[in-house]
């Protein structure tokens, strides 16, 4: 099977140095799990220096869409996939570092008119299609039987990208794909940018299926959640309170 | 023929057989990576290295030492008059007779030692099989050498004697050659060539050449070491010189914690992945050893499963040098498994699952937490921490730049930090950090064998300290010291840095700082850790003594301290490794603290701290000496502050 | 999630729903604060109102006052919860000629609207009401499950899309679905959950209209939505486009007055019949999560045991019975008395549950490095001065042997009462 995985150019959180990003490494994994696949990248950009160290993490090949720096991907990916004609696109399911909607993906298989399935955490080819397992968060998965070709996303509940190893790097292939005549970049919506800043939860989760009187609890409960402490309280006391602490923040649905 | 001659001759052809053998084995050596050895300068320096430094290692045990100069001084010296037999005028000297009985008599007497030391129990540490050879070849040799002796001193009428002589000694030559190619006995033209040619010619005469040395990155061949070959020859020459006395096992601490490793039998696994089929191994294995398949060869790969040595063996060490310190024949474990890591990590991506994630972060964040680097100097808390960038053009270089390190996202050692900032503002200390242009200083990445990382951050941090103006660096990190002082010289770092035990001891000795007595204030003694990276590394050892003498404690010494002591288990990425044990390494020694009955342990390092603070139960405290030294000097009387002129500025 | 997953019909348990739905519960009004909540200064930060404050963080109902000191920076509205003690008899809104539309795309759980569903329906009544200069818009919820009445969440009309999809699971032929909708009804604006289900949805009708996507709104208005960007270290504010997803727990659901929750009909939205899809999903199986199971990164409520647990059937038996997921400290793990995979901290697991409860733990930073990202911390230690119970949103000071037996002893109390009602019901 000859797998593509589409890598963005991606920031650290913390340092906002450019490096490939993660959830895309662990697709690389994924995609080599499907054993004896055609495994390689694909990144459309100026270079390759963002996503070159994902030659250090299981893939042999890359290939380089020569594009301008801020135009639109879409056309030109769309154009190397053509070409390359894969029978699996691989993406991470939200990028890291610009916009990070996670709407490429499915942008991309609609012009391809591919099926796309998303979230994976595993892969297995099934004849001529392909079983993803799809993380529905919490730990709850679905099984997906999908024909091929496709396009699936990956989830970063899927095993962590395989280690760094620099002598990979070193000796993985960029090849550059000829040039692409990009698209205009698409019109944005008009955005204002500013430093991100955390926001206050809603703070009642009480189960949905909860009696009113136990969602009032909640309510009141949480809010008064901020750092209570009971010293030497009877264990009997003490188990009322955690139960009704557990119902309040919604973990204890029983 | 008279016995005389014929045991010259039997001492020549052992010597001949023994250059064969050595011809021999050479041509194995030879299967290594070429390296830069001064013949000269080696050879010149061949009796000082053994008479001095192994000497020193070897007199640890005072035993040994007498039975090694004993045996060996009687073998060669007896060996050697016994050519002196092929002069005939000498064949029947009774003063040739009585010199040459004296030499073997000796030689005698060390074969009898080498044979008590294993009976009648062997100590654990002492290797069995061929090993039970030794005494009786060697008393065998030297018993006829001393016959033959009495022969001739006795005179002609008792040559029967003399052949008796002869043919006990050819029979114990004959153990001994076969000893020579594939047993014990290899240690000694092995060791002699080795201290001659060895790859760290600093080492020696009190020098401590401690740095990695670094990997060629761009030369098209393998990175690091994955077969016997890809070794320098003169690292598989050291190898082969290990005599298997276990004194590096009794050092080890991951052996001690029951962790899959032992330094010597990772040595002696090396030996028989380079000579597959040779001596089987007869000493203690690997505790809790992970099966693997033993199958080795020159070309092929040494780790792994289906190899010789399991994964977990190489990234349980601490790369704490315990081993090293301990090698009467100066072999290089550490050398050989960061060797055996980089090969892992850097062509194989085999890292530990713990290690992946800091490793990744060291590349993309050149922080192995992941955090935000300016964060680092979050733990002040209100501490004014001075950058080096906001210091006006024109101002005097800063006295030192405190180099934070990694210890400072963490909560606990905060304390240390803070305390450290508080001291240097009491002694007026111009000093300023570089803020978030601290990376990482790549020690984790190193130890763990990813060289490519370690020599990006090494630069990057190189970099910017070529930027700023600045005395010294000082850091309460021994691990960062050491990878600055030593290691980034390399890479075109050429930067003084200084220990904060060291300073601040300076600081007191030069009246800087005013202390009062903390014996009141601190009841029942304190012990001191030495860090690994500063003590074995650095040979600093009497700096944080001195100063913790200064604050009237009552000073206890651990049973193994100063450049012995053992290590908190905290180094060589081994906590990110975490591979399984019996028992946690920092356990171990907060054991060996308690034994004091020290009420505190005095630590001067982050890992130590942390490791340390991670013991539970009953324990002594865990107090950096920084910590302890504010404390004594908020003791301090006002009247006795040092009269030097000060601005009125507050402390901190 | 279940909103794309028809599940069977139970016409007691809707009867049921309905009911209850109908009468006069006592109802939280999570969203009074956040339609004017955009009390933001100049430089972008809320504005401090510290008498607002004050009257916010009181606690309506009871004679004492009680103070919420939780809501410490509370100005910026969402985190507020306004209990209303006594329910009024509910106005009821009529939109009957609505000037423009807005969509939510419902999902439930047991025939009832999900929380983060309500936050959905919640949104989109903020942007239906908030253009007084356009008129008044209605909400459109779309279904594809039962949810009961969605009247009381902030509804004017109710589209059941499930006959118009196939099977259990077809987002392909949701999102065609959804995507004419939205042409031929000319949403304004249509608001998805950002879930596993709700968020793929999403992505593929703006693929379908080749349209951008607000994805993952953390803060909402009617002129003003915003999101994380670039690896969360920036924060893009627009004004909110026709396609929006909402993060969880960001908007605060609907709490005016009642609205009609009218039955749409298919056809008026021009989906007469199902719209042409290839699809691509040959089929589907759900797996449920097993928190026993679950990976401990993946768990939602891990139940810890530490130094201070002698009793591990007991701890064992309790998380069970709690239906978490088990975890200890390191110390448990290397004396053999959990398994590996249990241990939590720096060099075990790093968690990302929404409730930590620790039984004799210490809190070592170590530890704590494991437990940095869960939102509430419940701990059980017999030292005061442990840095567990520091961190710990309810703290019990107390010995955890004694403890867990009388948690199981309460649970199953509670289950036997249960089982009581039931049989007093039938
Ligand atoms: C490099 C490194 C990495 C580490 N990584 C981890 C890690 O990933 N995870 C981890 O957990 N640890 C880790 N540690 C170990 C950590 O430092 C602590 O040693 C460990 O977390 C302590 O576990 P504990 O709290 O269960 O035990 P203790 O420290 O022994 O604490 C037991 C607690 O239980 C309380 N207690 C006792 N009896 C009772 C009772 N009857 N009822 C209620 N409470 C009681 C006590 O008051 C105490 O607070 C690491 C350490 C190091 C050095
Ligand atoms: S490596 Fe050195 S210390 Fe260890 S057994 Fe061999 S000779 Fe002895
Ligand atoms: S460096 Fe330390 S841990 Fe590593 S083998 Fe040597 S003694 Fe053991």
């Amino acid at each position: 099977m000859k797998v593509l995985v589409l890598l963005s150019a991606g920031r650290h959180p913390a340092s906002g140095r450019a490096g490939p990003v993660p959830v895309e490494l662990a697709a690389v994994r994924l995609g080599a799990s499907l054993g004896g696949a055609d495994l390689a990248g694909l990144h459309a950009g100026p270079d390759a220096d963002a996503v070159a160290d994902a030659l250090g993490h299981g893939l042999a090949r890359l290939h380089l869409q020569p594009l301008a720096p801020d135009a639109d991907p879409l056309g030109a990916l769309e154009a190397a996939v053509r070409r390359l004609a894969p029978d699996l696109v691989l993406a991470g399911n939200r990028g890291q570092g610009g916009e990070d909607a996670g709407l490429l993906p499915y942008a991309l298989a609609a012009r391809l008119g591919r099926p796309i399935v998303a979230d994976a955490v595993a892969l297995a080819s099934d004849g001529d299609g392909l079983v993803a397992e799809q993380a529905l968060g919490r730990g709850a998965r679905r099984r997906v039987e999908l024909a091929l070709p496709a396009v699936v996303t990956v989830h970063p509940s899927a095993p962590p990208p395989l280690p760094f190893a620099f002598g990979r790097r070193r000796s993985g292939t960029i090849e550059r794909l000829p040039a692409f005549a990009a698209d205009a970049p698409a019109p944005a919506a008009p955005f204002e940018e500013r430093p991100y800043r955390k926001r206050p939860k809603l703070i009642a989760k009480a189960a949905a299926g909860a009696s009113a009187a136990d969602r009032l609890k909640a309510a009141t409960e949480a809010a008064s959640g901020g750092g209570r402490v009971l010293v030497a309280p009877d264990p009997a006391e003490a188990a009322a309170e955690i139960l009704a602490h557990l119902r309040a923040i919604g973990v204890l649905k029983r | 023929m008279t016995p005389a001659p014929t045991l010259a001759l039997l001492v020549l052809i052992l010597a001949a057989l023994a250059v064969a053998q050595a011809l021999r084995r050479a041509r194995l050596w030879r299967r290594g990576r070429p390296a830069h050895v001064d013949w000269l300068a080696g050879l010149k320096a061949l009796p000082r290295r053994y008479l001095h430094d192994v000497h020193d290692v070897v007199a640890r045990d005072p035993y040994a030492a007498r039975m090694h100069a004993i045996a060996a001084g009687g073998l060669i010296t007896a060996s050697v008059l016994g050519v002196f037999g092929l002069v005939p005028a000498l064949g029947h000297s009774p003063v040739y007779g009585a010199l040459l009985a004296l030499a073997f008599a000796a030689a005698l007497a060390g074969g009898v030692m080498v044979g008590r030391r294993r009976s009648p129990v062997k100590p654990a540490r002492l290797s069995g099989g061929r090993f039970r050879l030794v005494p009786p070849a060697l008393t065998a040799y030297a018993g006829g050498g001393l016959l033959v002796g009495i022969a001739i001193l006795a005179g002609p009428g008792f040559a029967a004697l003399g052949w008796l002589g002869v043919a006990l000694a050819a029979a114990g030559a004959a153990v001994l050659v076969y000893l020579l190619g594939d047993g014990p006995m290899r240690h000694v033209f092995a060791g002699a060539l080795h201290l001659a040619a060895h790859p760290r010619s600093d080492r020696f005469e009190g020098g401590r050449e401690t740095a990695l040395h670094p990997v060629d990155l761009a030369a098209p061949q393998k990175l690091g070491a994955e077969t016997p070959a890809d070794f320098a020859w003169n690292r598989l020459l050291g190898f082969d010189a290990c005599i298997q006395c276990g004194r590096c096992e009794v050092a080890c601490p991951a052996f001690a914690a029951g962790q899959p490793l032992n330094p010597k039998k990772l040595i002696q696994d090396l030996v028989g992945s380079l000579a597959p089929g040779g001596a089987p191994y007869a000493g203690s294995p690997y505790p809790n050893a992970r099966p693997v398949a033993g199958v080795g060869g020159p070309e092929l790969p040494i780790v792994g499963l289906g190899a010789m040595v399991h994964p977990d063996t190489i990234w349980s060490c601490t790369t704490c040098r315990a081993c090293v310190e301990e090698c009467p024949m100066m072999i290089e474990h550490v050398d050989a498994i960061v060797d055996l890591r980089r090969f892992q990590t850097m062509e194989l991506g085999a890292v530990p699952e713990k290690a992946v994630q800091p490793l990744l972060d060291l590349r993309q964040a050149e922080e192995p937490g992941g955090r935000a680097l300016a964060a680092r100097g979050d733990f002040a808390a209100g501490l004014a921490l001075p950058k080096i960038q906001d210091r006006p053009a024109e101002a005097r270089p800063a006295e030192v730049l405190l180099w934070l390190g990694e210890g400072a996202y963490d909560l606990r050692y905060g304390r240390t930090l803070r305390a450290l900032v508080r001291l240097l503002g009491a002694a007026q200390v111009d000093f300023a950090v570089l803020g978030a242009e601290e990376r990482d200083c790549g020690d984790l990445a190193r130890r763990l064998g990813d060289e490519a990382t370690f020599q990006d951050l090494a630069r990057a941090n190189i970099a910017t300290l070529s930027r700023h103006r600045f005395g010294r660096i000082l850091t309460a990190d021994p691990h960062a010291l050491h990878v600055i002082r030593n290691e980034y010289p390399a890479f075109g770092g050429h930067l003084e840095v200084v220990h904060h035990s060291s300073f601040l001891d300076e600081l007191v000795a030069g009246g800087r700082l005013a202390v009062g007595d903390l014996g009141a204030a601190l009841p029942g003694a304190v012990t001191y850790h030495d860090p690994c990276y500063l003590g074995r590394y650095n040979g600093e050892t009497e700096a944080p003594r001195r100063l913790l003498d200064r604050l009237g404690l009552e000073r206890r010494e651990m049973a193994r301290s100063g450049k012995r002591s053992m290590c908190c288990g905290g180094g060589g990425g081994a906590p990110v490794a975490d591979i399984e044990g019996e028992r946690r390494i920092p356990d171990l020694r907060m054991g060996q603290a308690s034994e004091t009955g020290a009420a505190i342990v005095a630590v001067a390092c982050p890992t130590c701290t942390a490791m340390l603070e991670g013991v539970t139960g009953a324990r002594p405290e865990v107090r950096d000496i920084a910590e302890l030294l504010l404390a004594a000097v908020e003791a301090a009387p006002p009247a006795a502050a040092p009269a030097r002129q000060r601005q009125p500025e507050p402390v901190a | 999630m279940s909103a794309p997953r028809r599940l069977r019909r139970d016409p007691r348990g809707e009867k049921a729903a309905t009911a209850v739905t109908g009468g006069r519960r006592p109802r939280f009004d999570l969203g009074a604060e956040a339609r004017g909540a955009a009390a933001t200064g100049p430089s972008g930060r809320p504005r401090r109102d510290p008498r607002g404050e004050a009257d916010r963080q009181r606690i309506p109902g009871g004679a004492r006052l009680r103070m919420d000191r939780a809501h410490r920076g509370g100005a910026s509205g969402p985190g507020q919860v306004v209990a209303e003690a006594s329910a009024p008899a509910q106005r009821l809104r009529t939109i009957a000629a609505p000037a423009f539309l807005v969509g939510a795309v419902i999902e439930t759980s047991a025939g009832r609207p999900t929380p983060h569903a309500r936050q959905v329906l919640g949104a989109a009544r903020l942007l239906a009401d908030g253009h007084p200069e356009l008129g008044e818009g209605a909400v459109v919820a779309f279904t594809v499950a039962d949810a009961g009445d969605l009247g009381p969440v902030g509804a004017d009309r109710v589209l059941p899309l499930g006959d118009l999809i196939t099977g259990d699971y077809d987002p392909e032929g949701l999102a065609a679905v959804l995507a004419t909708a939205a042409e031929t009804l000319g949403l304004r604006h249509l608001v998805f959950a950002e879930t596993a289900d709700g968020g793929d949805l999403a992505r593929r009708v703006a693929a379908r209209l080749g349209e951008g996507l607000f994805a993952g709104a953390e803060s909402l208005t009617a002129t003003t939505v915003t999101r994380a960007a670039r690896a969360r270290r920036t924060e893009r504010r627009a004004a909110p486009p026709r396609l929006l997803t909402l993060a969880a727990d960001a908007v605060a659901p609907h709490a005016g007055p009642l609205h009609e929750a009218r039955s749409l009909a298919a056809a008026d939205a021009g989906l007469g019949h199902a719209p042409e899809v290839t699809r691509g999903i040959r089929a589907a199986r759900r797996i449920a999560a097993d928190p026993a199971a679950v990976s401990l990164a993946e768990a939602e409520f891990v139940v810890s045991a530490g130094n201070g647990i002698s009793d591990f059937a007991a701890f064992r038996d309790l998380v069970a019975a709690l239906g978490a997921t088990p975890g200890a400290s390191r110390v448990v793990c290397d004396a053999g008395l959990m398994p590996r995979s249990a241990q939590v901290g720096a060099s075990g697991t790093v968690l990302d549950a929404a409730c930590y409860f620790a039984l004799g733990i210490a809190g070592a930073p170590q530890h704590l490095q494991g437990v940095a990202g869960c939102e509430h911390v419940v701990a059980v230690n017999t030292d005061l001065h442990a840095a567990m119970i520091e961190r710990a949103g309810l703290a019990i000071v107390a010995d955890a042997q004694a403890v867990m037996p009388a948690l199981l002893a309460a649970l199953a109390a509670e289950q036997a009462a249960a089982g009581r009602d039931r049989e007093a019901a039938e």
